[in-house]
C-alpha cells in the first residue's frame, strides 16, 4: 500500500493549530501557577522548553525518515521494548486528547448549552475525529488546510478587537517576585509539547520528513507568538489575578471585548475556532495511536482499530476528570509536569541512549 | 479509405424458413447478435430481403431500387428524414443518369472501386460488409447502396436530419459573452469546439456506447497538454459502460463518478461552449454526447463551481466582487436557515437584545416551534421552486401568486409562520440561486435540511458539527483523482490567482498545477499591460 503524503505546510498548519487550541482553551501561563502579570515572559521561555522537548521528540525521526517510532524503536533497541514504547506514546495520546476534549465539552457545556450532558459532546467530537482518522492523513490535512485561515483569522481577529480595552499598566510591575514564578509559569506550556509527540508517527508521512523538525519549531515559533500576544492581553484586559483565576481565561477576555453596539458577543468566533483546533488535534491523535497500535499488534490496517477506540477513548475522557477543576488541577507544574516529561523523557530518552550506543558501537568498527 | 478486410466465414443460412423462424423468435440480444455479425451476399435481393426482415415493417427505411448504366442492379437504402432528400437525389441522378456516359465493363470488385472513384460525388465515402454496420450507417443518416454482385456496401455521407439551431443556453445566462449554447446534433458541438480552439492538437475522439441505443460520445481534448493517464483513465471508464442505452449525458456522468454516493457534482456540467474551451485549455477533458446539449467536463474541483463565465469577461474588480458574493451566498444557502433556527432556539444571547426583542415580537403567537416552522417553510419553498420549472409558461404566473401572496402573506396574516422566517427562508433561495451551477446549488439546497436539523437539536455546536463532518466528506473527495477542494485543501498558492477571487488575465501565468505536467505557461512573463515610454 501506498504511503499517504502530507506536505510540510500541511504539517506545520496541524502542529501550530494542535497547540494554539491550547491557547485558546486555558492559557496555561496564567492558570496553572502563580505567573500572574509576568504570563507572557513565561510564554517566552516557554518557547525555548518547547523547542528543547521538540529537539528530543523529533530528533530520531529525522534519522530515520521512512519509519515511525515502532519500526526505528525495534532497529535500536529491538521488537519488544518497541513496542513497549509505541503503548507508552498511545496512552499519551490518549490523555491529551481526552483532556483537550473535555476541556472542549465543558467549556461548551458551561457557556453555550447548559442542559446539554457533556457525554454528549466529547462522544460527537470523538466520532468526527475518528471520521476524519478513518479518512486518513492526507484528509486530515487537506481540512488542516481548509481550516487553518479561518483559525486564524478567528484568533488574531479577537486578539485585535480586545486591543482598546487593553490598560497597560496592569502588565506592570514586571519580575516583581523575581525568576521563580515565571519559571514554574513555563512549566506546563512546556510540557504540553508532549503534543508534538505526534511527529514521532507523522514525520515519514510527510514529504520532506528531514525537515520536519523545523517545521514543528516554526509551528511552535508561532503558536508562542500568539501565546504571548493572549497572556499579555488578558492580564491586560482582566488584571493579573483576576486573568489566573478564572477558568477559560482567553474566552473571559474576548467576552469583556465590544467593538461595538452591534458587535458583541465576539467569544463566538473564538468557540469556532477552538473546535475547528480540536477537531484538527484529536484527529492527528487518534490516527498517531491507531497507527502505532496496528504496528504493535500486527493489525494489518490501522482503521480496523478505530471503531473500538472511539469507545474506549470517549469513556476515558468522561471517567477520568470529574470535572473542569480536577482538570486544572491535573495541569499543576507538580502533577502535570512530571507526569507529561517523563511520557516524553522515558521513551524518548531510552531510544537517544541506544542510538548513541549503537552509533559509537558503528564509529569503533 | 478503407477496404473490408474481414475475413467472411461461412454465410449464415439465413434464406431458409428455419431462420426467418429463428429471427423472429430471438430475443433481443440474439437479434443483435445475428445483425452484428451477419455479413453481406452477393446477391442483392438477398441482402434487401434481410435488411426488410431485420428491420421488420419500419416504414421509415426505404428501399430504392435502380440500375447502373443497363444492366447492372442496384439499390439504395435511407432512413427518412436522416438523409438530405437533395444529397440523395445527387447520388440517384449520378448512378443512375451519369453513369451512361461512363463505359462500365468491368463487373464486381473492379466496377464497385469504379464507382466510389469517379461516380460518387460526397464528400465520404467508405465501404462496410456486414448489416448492422449499414444499419448503423443509415441510423446516423448515411445511405447505403446495395450493387448485385458484390458483397460489400457503399456508405455515403449525406447527414441532413433537422437539428435545433445554436441558441443562448437557458440555464446559463451571462451579461457578456457569446450567446451560443450547445445543441443535440454532436457534430455541431464539436464544430463550435474547432471554431474556439483551431490547433490541431484538439484532438476529439468518438466512441459508441448503448448497446441498442448506439451514442455517439466524443471525448475532446488537448493533445499534450490534458494529462495521458487521464484520458486512458477515462477511456478505460467510458469503454466500461455497459448499458442499453445513452439518452443523456447524465447517464455517462454517473458511470464514471470517482464516488458514486457523493451527492456533490464530481463532473461539471455546462451547455456553453466558452466555459468548455475554456476548460480545455485548462488541460481538463470534455465529453461530449450525441443527442444532449450539455457537455461534460472533468476533473473539476469545487471552487470551479463558484465561477461563472462573465467572472472572467468583465473587469478583475467587478468578477472577484461577484466571485467573493457567490462564495458567500453558497455559505448562506447551506448553512442560514440552520443557523437562524439555533441561535432562536439556544443562543439568544448572540443576537443585539433589539433584534432579539424584534424576533420574539415577530413569533408572538405562532403555534410552532421554530425548527418546524422553518423546516415547513423550506419544503414549501422547494415544492414552489419544483412546480415553477414544469409548469407551462402561460401559467407561470399563477404559481408566483399563489406561492407569494397566498402562501406567504396568508400564512403571516393568519400566524401560522412569523414573518422574521419569511425572511430567512427568502434569503437562503435567493442566495442559494447565486450559485451559477444548478448541481452544486441543490446539494447545497438538500444539505440545508440537515443543517436545520443540527442547529435544531444541537444549536451551534450542531452547525459547526456539520460543517467539519461535510468538511471530511469534501476532503476525502476526488474528481478523476484530482482532489475536490484544491486548491484550498491541499492548499495551492499558485493556484488562488483564479480562486476565491479572480486576478487579472496579464497575471494568470500558469495553468493549474494538478492538471498539468509539464508545461505550464500559458502566456510570457511580459504580460502586463503598460502605456509608452515617453
Amino acid at each position: 500500500m501506498p504511503r499517504e503524503k502530507i506536505a510540510n505546510r500541511q504539517l506545520l498548519f496541524i502542529l501550530f493549530m494542535m497547540r494554539t487550541t491550547i491557547v485558546i482553551s486555558f492559557l496555561p501561563v496564567l492558570t496553572s501557577a502563580d505567573a500572574l502579570q509576568d504570563g507572557w515572559l513565561a510564554a517566552i521561555l516557554a518557547f525555548f522548553g518547547g523547542a528543547a522537548f521538540i529537539f528530543i521528540i523529533g530528533g530520531l525521526g529525522i534519522r530515520f525518515p521512512q519509519d515511525t517510532i515502532v519500526s526505528y524503536g525495534t532497529k535500536i533497541l529491538g521488537k519488544w521494548p518497541a513496542k513497549l514504547i509505541g503503548l507508552v506514546l498511545v496512552w499519551a495520546f490518549l490523555v491529551i486528547a481526552a483532556t483537550d476534549t473535555r476541556l472542549y465539552a465543558e467549556a461548551i457545556v458551561s457557556g453555550y448549552l447548559p442542559d446539554t450532558p457533556v457525554e454528549f459532546l466529547i462522544v460527537s467530537m470523538m466520532a468526527l475525529s475518528v471520521l476524519a482518522a478513518y479518512a486518513g492523513i492526507e484528509v486530515i490535512g487537506r481540512c488542516a488546510d481548509v481550516l487553518f485561515p479561518l483559525f486564524t483569522a478567528s484568533v488574531l481577529f479577537s486578539l485585535f478587537a480586545a486591543l482598546p480595552q487593553i490598560s497597560l499598566s496592569e502588565l506592570q510591575p514586571v519580575f516583581a517576585r523575581g525568576f521563580g514564578p515565571v519559571l514554574r509559569g513555563a512549566i506546563v506550556p512546556s510540557i504540553i509539547t508532549a503534543q508534538y509527540l505526534s511527529l514521532t508517527v507523522l514525520t515519514p508521512h510527510t514529504n520532506a520528513p528531514k525537515k520536519a523538525l523545523g517545521t514543528a519549531l516554526w509551528a511552535l515559533a508561532a503558536s508562542s507568538v500568539i501565546l504571548v500576544m493572549a497572556a499579555a492581553g488578558a492580564v491586560a484586559i482582566l488584571g493579573p489575578s483576576r486573568a489566573s483565576r478564572v477558568t477559560f481565561p482567553f474566552f473571559v477576555m474576548v467576552r469583556a471585548t465590544q467593538l461595538s453596539e452591534f458587535l458583541e458577543r465576539l467569544e463566538v468566533l473564538v468557540t469556532v475556532a477552538w473546535g475547528f483546533g480540536l477537531f484538527v488535534g484529536v484527529s492527528v491523535f487518534l490516527f498517531c495511536s491507531a497507527r502505532l497500535l496496528a504496528e504493535v499488534l500486527n493489525v494489518s490496517s490501522y482503521r480496523l482499530l478505530l471503531g473500538p477506540m472511539l469507545v474506549l477513548w470517549s469513556s476515558f475522557s468522561l471517567h477520568a476528570y470529574r470535572d473542569v477543576f480536577q482538570v486544572y488541577a491535573f495541569f499543576k507544574p507538580s502533577v502535570a509536569g512530571p507526569f507529561a516529561a517523563s511520557l516524553i523523557l522515558l521513551p524518548m530518552g531510552l531510544l537517544w541512549i541506544g542510538y548513541a550506543i549503537s552509533a559509537t558501537r558503528r564509529k569503533k568498527q | 479509405m478503407q477496404r473490408c478486410t474481414v475475413k467472411r466465414p461461412k454465410p449464415p443460412a439465413r434464406e431458409t424458413k428455419n431462420a426467418k423462424l429463428d429471427l423472429d423468435q430471438a430475443d433481443i440480444s440474439e437479434r443483435e447478435a445475428i445483425s452484428k455479425e451477419t455479413l453481406l451476399e452477393p446477391g442483392l435481393s438477398q441482402n434487401i430481403s434481410f435488411l426488410q426482415q431485420i428491420s421488420g415493417k419500419s416504414d421509415d427505411i426505404s428501399v430504392r431500387r435502380f440500375r447502373i448504366g443497363e444492366s447492372i442492379s442496384a439499390a439504395a437504402v435511407a432512413v427518412d428524414g436522416m438523409a438530405d432528400q437533395r444529397v440523395m437525389e445527387d447520388l440517384l441522378h449520378a448512378l443512375m443518369v451519369d453513369s451512361q456516359h461512363l463505359k462500365i465493363t468491368a463487373r464486381g470488385r473492379a466496377m464497385f472501386d469504379m464507382l466510389r472513384e469517379r461516380l460518387l460525388i460526397v464528400h465520404e465515402v467508405r465501404e462496410v460488409c456486414s448489416i448492422g454496420d449499414v444499419f448503423s450507417a443509415i441510423t446516423s443518416g448515411d445511405v447505403g447502396i446495395f450493387i448485385d454482385g458484390v458483397s460489400e456496401a457503399l456508405i455515403c455521407d449525406a447527414k441532413g436530419w433537422q437539428a435545433r439551431h445554436p441558441s443562448e443556453p437557458t440555464t446559463e445566462t451571462t451579461v457578456r459573452g457569446s450567446r451560443e449554447g450547445f445543441v443535440e446534433s454532436l457534430a455541431t458541438n464539436t464544430s463550435m469546439l474547432r471554431r474556439r480552439i483551431r490547433t490541431s492538437s484538439l484532438w476529439i475522439e468518438v466512441l459508441e456506447i448503448g448497446s441498442l441505443t448506439k451514442t455517439q460520445v466524443a471525448i475532446a481534448y488537448i493533445k499534450g497538454l490534458a494529462k495521458e493517464e487521464l484520458i486512458t483513465e477515462l477511456r478505460s471508464r467510458l469503454e466500461r459502460i455497459e448499458i442499453d442505452g445513452i439518452l443523456e449525458s447524465g447517464y455517462i456522468e454517473e458511470q464514471i463518478e470517482d464516488q458514486p454516493f457523493s451527492i456533490f457534482p464530481l463532473v461539471r456540467r455546462t451547455e456553453r461552449p466558452d466555459v468548455v474551451a475554456s476548460s480545455l485549455l485548462e488541460a481538463r477533458v470534455a465529453v461530449l454526447t450525441d443527442g444532449t446539449p450539455q457537455a461534460l467536463v472533468l476533473p473539476v474541483e469545487l471552487p470551479i463551481f463558484f465561477q461563472a463565465p462573465d467572472d472572467y469577461y468583465e473587469k478583475v474588480p467587478i468578477g472577484s466582487f461577484i466571485r467573493v458574493l457567490r462564495w458567500l451566498s453558497g455559505v448562506a444557502a447551506l448553512t442560514l436557515p440552520g443557523l437562524y433556527v439555533a441561535v432562536v432556539n439556544f443562543h439568544h444571547e448572540l443576537l443585539p437584545t433589539e433584534l432579539f426583542l424584534r424576533i420574539a415580537a415577530t413569533r408572538q403567537g405562532v403555534p410552532f416551534p421554530v425548527a418546524v416552522e422553518v423546516f415547513f417553510m423550506e419544503l414549501l419553498f422547494e415544492i414552489l421552486r419544483e412546480a415553477g420549472i414544469r409548469l407551462p409558461a402561460a401559467i407561470g404566473p399563477a404559481i408566483t401568486i399563489v406561492g407569494a401572496l397566498v402562501l406567504g402573506e396568508a400564512a403571516i396574516r393568519a400566524g401560522m409562520v412569523s414573518p422574521s422566517v419569511v425572511i430567512v427562508i427568502a434569503l437562503t433561495a435567493i442566495a442559494s440561486f447565486s450559485v451559477p451551477v444548478f448541481s452544486m446549488g441543490i446539494a447545497l439546497r438538500i444539505l440545508r435540511f440537515g443543517f436545520i436539523f443540527l442547529g435544531a437539536v444541537f444549536g451551534l455546536f450542531g452547525v459547526q458539527f456539520g460543517i467539519l463532518l461535510l468538511l471530511i466528506h469534501l476532503c476525502s473527495l476526488r474528481s478523476f483523482g484530482v482532489p475536490y477542494m484544491a486548491p484550498l485543501g491541499p492548499f495551492i498558492w499558485q493556484d488562488m490567482k483564479d480562486n476565491i477571487v479572480r486576478l487579472w488575465w496579464w497575471a494568470q501565468r500558469s495553468r493549474p498545477q494538478l492538471l498539468v505536467e509539464e508545461d505550464n505557461t500559458r502566456q510570457s512573463e511580459h504580460a502586463k499591460p503598460r502605456p509608452p515610454r515617453p
